[in-house]
């Protein structure tokens, strides 16, 4: 099993060393198009570590991505952007410690709908925030060069899958796969069920927290409707589904798949963009829920025969 | 304070309440038979208004008939969408596992195909046309045509429709099949037949209050999703598969939503909402009128 | 793979043609202008009025044999794209046209949201654009330096002169309602102290979002208490709500102030005589006899497009293509040169002489009203083109 591993991993780290010189080697274009690959990678590796893993599905992760850009906002002018960014991974840590509490007392439809809800409150409790504050939107000005945002954000999607790959293989993602698999049962053998789904909630923010720091940066541009968009957490949820939710290489087909896709309609076609992705959604939750990574292991386990 | 207990703001509340209950009643027959969590059952209530648009503005044809053609298509659609996707999804026992869970991507992903069709037909912009926009008075309250009309008939479809569940052998096949489907096969009735027609009721309910709010409001392609909010609100606040529970729930939530806004400020609509929607899923997930029956 | 190396071979050759060696005078290169407009989404409707007068202009300009870029003359063409009213697109595109579509210049997109969302990415491209459709105090806060604001409607200096205008007809009470877009708000944030200085009580005052589907709570509050006026700091399509909900309630205030809207053509239409006398945001009127550019403009506009013109709007947007224009024969197409041109010169429009301090236009802030359907400048009194006239009743 680990044998056919092994290079689908080696390729991905590859993959990254590669992106990671895209500034040395090609246009300001390319760099835009691996940013946002980079980043819904980073946003969807750390979904899949708590939702793939404990099949809790959390469709208000976009919470996280905007709190983070909120904390940018609010410390612009008054800290350094580069301690910025960890703060902001940190609080949405936190914040996912807070929603944890009541959320992850539901099961099932639940839950998901739950975060869901809670994510929009919070989405428009900012917006009456900053309404009172007499603000609407947010420009952010002198941040950081777009090169050096795009090897921050290289670096988180690289963490994230570190994470991902890692934990699915530690002892704790036995525990957190147990949950999924049978939450009584888990708790019966002895899985403190309810401090792994915590952590593995409270971890699975902390990138996408740092990614919205980093995203106000490099859009220069914060309004609340935008930043907590439940769109956000959506497409992170199909990334997983189309790509596969259940272990590293997953999001990292999804993402591609998905910014290609983006890359080449948005702009001129975005109501088939997303009606293709509807397509692909529906396709995949019935037919096909492992995703294009259950594609890729099926063949591969398959040629081993 | 005086506008506070006007007989405008009450009827406002109404006409919001009933509204939603219809909207409600819908989705809580989808998920009460087949536990299904229709996310984009407000995209229905959109398709429902954009027949309505279409045929009044192309073709002249009154609303009133619009109404029931809404209806009608949208049964028509559920019933084909019944027969032709669901059915066999639930009998594929891979599928069904994983369905309740993914039932809500899965309608998510038809919410967004049917937004960006319809985007694509017919453009983003808002639709808007003039139908009984004379106001009328009385009372000392002041209130338009169309309002009144809306009122009228989702008042009369909601109750009726309750009335239905109660009485008829439909209904009381279906409120079987929401009880417990094991059972409801044992004793006989045709499980597939019912939940057919579950679905078919539930789209057209969703389709008629879309043509409702046709009338009343502009409406765009991506005017739905606040009424499957609002749905899934009142759906947990009167208890999932509990028919009456719906009817309270939507005029529990036309109310908050009315009085609530007139008390504070508009700006605080959608934290309300999503207020009491946590609110109630945290404290009381089987609904204020939910019994034990704790559907997961 | 393919896909992406010829994006590569693409990107490469259109950089290095643009880097170029210059713009050689027998280089019959088009001028690319890049803009996005809400073709679709809330915004669509109001944003029409834009799009005709960029597309005026074009016209004009390419009859004339070009665009005059230092010298040399070059044909005009458009890169336009629809930013669904979602300030976010509007980023995404505008970075899409300054770095991959590489065009020449880029033209403003429509209101203050969009025009706020793109400041920090013509800073950090270093891209100048003459602002059109907004006016932002926080962008002059910003001390942005590639972004202008030839619109006198300034939040803070409207929010003067609407109170000195309501002091000469001695209003006594005032309710507020304030749509939550940028603009609006910034108009509320310094209306409401400048009503308290002058003593004007507010009776009512209430905020609602874009996404608002009924006005009669608020409405019915409005006219249970009577006051001397309403102001209603709305944008088209609330604007129009507005109308409709207190025409049916019989809102009876001699001072009515509709923020953005009446200018526009379709108000007049679907409202006829209710539209009379209601106060609003003044940038522009045929009328005003100092202005000689005025007249031919308001003629070329009727024979293209059959219609009036967008008072507010399409003036505007048209002024600033005069500003563009002017600039960039002066400056040719060097963005440094260019940005020093715009926040140094002075510009002939079809508004009167244009010149900047900052971000902001050197210009008073004007008011106007609707009069038998004319537009009309009634503020301030030296610009006025007919005094200011109460508003009785709703008209039939």
């Amino acid at each position: 099993m680990t044998r056919t591993r092994i290079p689908e991993i080696g390729v991905i780290v590859a993959a990254f060393a590669i992106v990671a010189s895209l500034p040395w080697l090609a246009g300001s274009y390319m760099v835009s198009f691996a940013f946002s690959l980079m980043m819904w990678l980073a946003l969807t590796q750390s979904w899949v570590l708590f939702s793939g893993l404990t099949g809790y599905i959390s469709l208000g992760h976009a919470v996280f991505f905007g709190a983070g850009a909120y904390v940018m906002v609010l410390c612009w002018g008054t800290i350094s952007f580069w301690l910025a960014i960890p703060l902001a991974g940190i609080i949405a840590g936190g914040l996912a410690l807070l929603l944890g509490y009541p959320c992850l007392r539901v099961r099932g439809p639940y839950f998901v709908i739950l975060t869901f809800g809670l994510a929009e409150l919070i989405k428009f409790v900012v917006v009456n925030i900053e309404s009172e504050l007499g603000q609407f939107s947010r420009v952010v000005f002198g941040g950081p060069g777009v090169d050096q945002l795009f090897h921050v954000m290289v670096g988180l999607a690289a963490i994230a899958t570190l994470m991902t790959y890692v934990v699915r293989r530690s002892r704790a993602g036995v525990g957190l796969r147990a949950i999924r698999e049978n939450e009584e049962a888990a708790e019966t053998i002895g899985v403190s069920v309810a401090r792994y789904k915590a952590f593995a909630f409270a971890a699975s923010a902390i990138i996408p927290g740092m990614v919205g720091a980093v995203m106000v940066l490099r859009t220069t541009y914060f309004e609340p409707l935008q930043a907590f968009s439940p769109i956000t957490s959506f497409t992170i949820v199909s990334i997983a589904i189309i790509g596969g939710g259940d272990d590293a290489p997953g999001p990292v087909y999804g993402a591609l798949f998905l910014v290609v896709l983006q890359e080449l309609l948005w702009a001129n076609w975005p109501q088939l963009y997303m009606i293709i992705l509807g397509l692909l959604l529906v396709f995949f939750v019935l037919w096909s829920p492992d995703g294009v990574h259950g594609w890729v292991r099926k063949w591969q386990l398959g040629g081993r025969k | 304070m005086d506008a506070l207990l006007s007989g405008q703001l009450l009827l406002a509340a109404l006409v919001t309440g009933f509204v939603y209950a219809l909207v409600a009643l819908g989705l809580n027959l989808i998920y009460g038979t087949m536990r299904l969590l229709n996310i984009a059952h407000g995209e229905l209530v959109m398709l429902g208004a954009y027949v309505t648009f279409w045929l009044f503005t192309l073709t002249g044809v009154s609303p009133l008939i619009a109404f029931v053609v809404a209806m009608v298509l949208g049964a028509a659609m559920g019933w084909a969408a019944y027969r032709g996707i669901f059915r066999s999804a639930i009998l594929s026992t891979s599928v069904v596992e994983r369905l309740e869970a993914n039932s809500l991507l899965l309608f998510f992903g038809i919410s967004i195909i049917l937004q960006n069709v319809i985007s694509l037909i017919f453009k983003a912009d808002l639709r808007g046309y003039q139908y009984l926009d004379n106001v009328v008075e009385f009372g000392g309250i002041a209130i338009t045509g169309n309002r009144l009309l809306v009122f009228g008939i989702s008042c009369v479809v909601c109750v009726g429709i309750i009335l239905f569940l109660r009485y008829s052998i439909f209904g009381l096949a279906i409120r079987a099949l929401i009880q417990n489907r094991d059972a409801t096969a044992i004793v006989g009735i045709d499980v597939d037949r019912v939940q057919a027609i579950s679905f078919g009721l539930g789209f057209g309910l969703a389709a008629l209050a879309g043509a409702l709010i046709s009338t009343m409001q502009p409406i765009s392609p991506f005017m739905g999703f606040p009424f499957t909010i609002a749905a899934f609100v009142v759906i947990i606040l009167g208890g999932l598969g509990n028919m009456t529970g719906s009817l309270v729930g939507g005029l529990i939530l036309g109310f908050l939503e009315t009085y609530g806004v007139a008390l504070t400020a508009p700006t605080y609509q959608s934290i309300l909402i999503y207020g009491v929607f946590i609110g109630v899923l945290l404290w009381r997930p089987q609904g204020i009128l939910g019994g034990k029956r704790v559907a997961r | 793979m393919t896909l992406i190396s010829r994006r590569l071979a693409t990107a490469i050759v259109a950089m290095t043609a643009m880097l170029g060696f210059g713009f050689s005078a027998q280089a019959a290169d088009p001028v690319r202008i890049g803009y996005s407009l809400p073709k679709t989404g809330i915004f669509a409707p109001a944003a029409a009025s834009q799009d005709n007068a960029y597309e005026l202009w074009r016209e004009q300009v390419n009859a004339k044999g070009g665009l005059n870029v230092a010298g040399s003359k070059r044909m005009v063409e458009f890169v336009k794209y629809d930013d669904q009213s979602d300030p976010g697109k509007v980023v995404q595109i505008y970075e899409k046209l300054i770095t991959s579509d590489k065009v020449d210049l880029v033209f403003a997109p429509w209101g203050t949201a969009h025009h706020f969302a793109l400041a920090g990415v013509l800073e950090r491209h270093k891209v100048p654009m003459m602002g059109n459709t907004a006016a932002s105090v926080k962008i002059r806060e910003l001390k942005a330096k590639y972004v202008w604001f030839p619109a006198s409607g300034m939040p803070d200096q409207l929010a003067e002169s609407l109170v000195n205008l309501m002091k000469a007809q001695k209003v006594k009470t005032a309710a507020v309602m304030t749509l939550q877009l940028p603009y609006s708000l910034e108009v509320r944030q310094f209306l409401l102290p400048a009503l308290k200085k002058a003593g004007i009580d507010v009776v009512v005052e209430k905020a609602y979002p874009p996404t608002i589907k009924d006005m009669t709570a608020q409405l019915t509050q409005v006219k249970a208490k009577s006051p001397d006026a309403v102001l209603s700091l709305s944008y088209p399509s609330d604007s129009v709500m507005y109308m409709k909900q207190a025409k049916a309630l019989g809102i009876k205030a001699p001072f009515q102030v509709v923020l953005i809207g009446p200018s526009i053509p379709f108000f007049g239409k679907v409202f006829g005589a209710a539209t009379d006398s209601v106060v609003t945001l003044g940038q522009w009127s045929p009328h005003q006899a100092k202005w000689t550019r005025a007249k031919p403009f308001l003629a070329a506009y009727k024979a293209k497009f059959k219609d009036v013109p967008d008072y507010l709007d399409t003036a505007l947007v048209y002024m600033s293509c005069e500003i563009v224009e002017q600039a960039v024969a002066k400056a040719g197409l060097d963005r440094e040169k260019l940005r020093a041109a715009y926040a140094g010169g002075t510009f002939e429009t079809i508004g009167g002489q244009i010149s900047f301090d900052g971000v902001q236009v050197v210009a008073p802030t004007l008011v106007s009203q609707v009069q038998k359907g004319e537009m009309h400048i009634v503020y301030p009194p030296k610009l006025a083109t007919s005094p200011y006239t109460p508003k009785s009743g709703w008209g039939k």
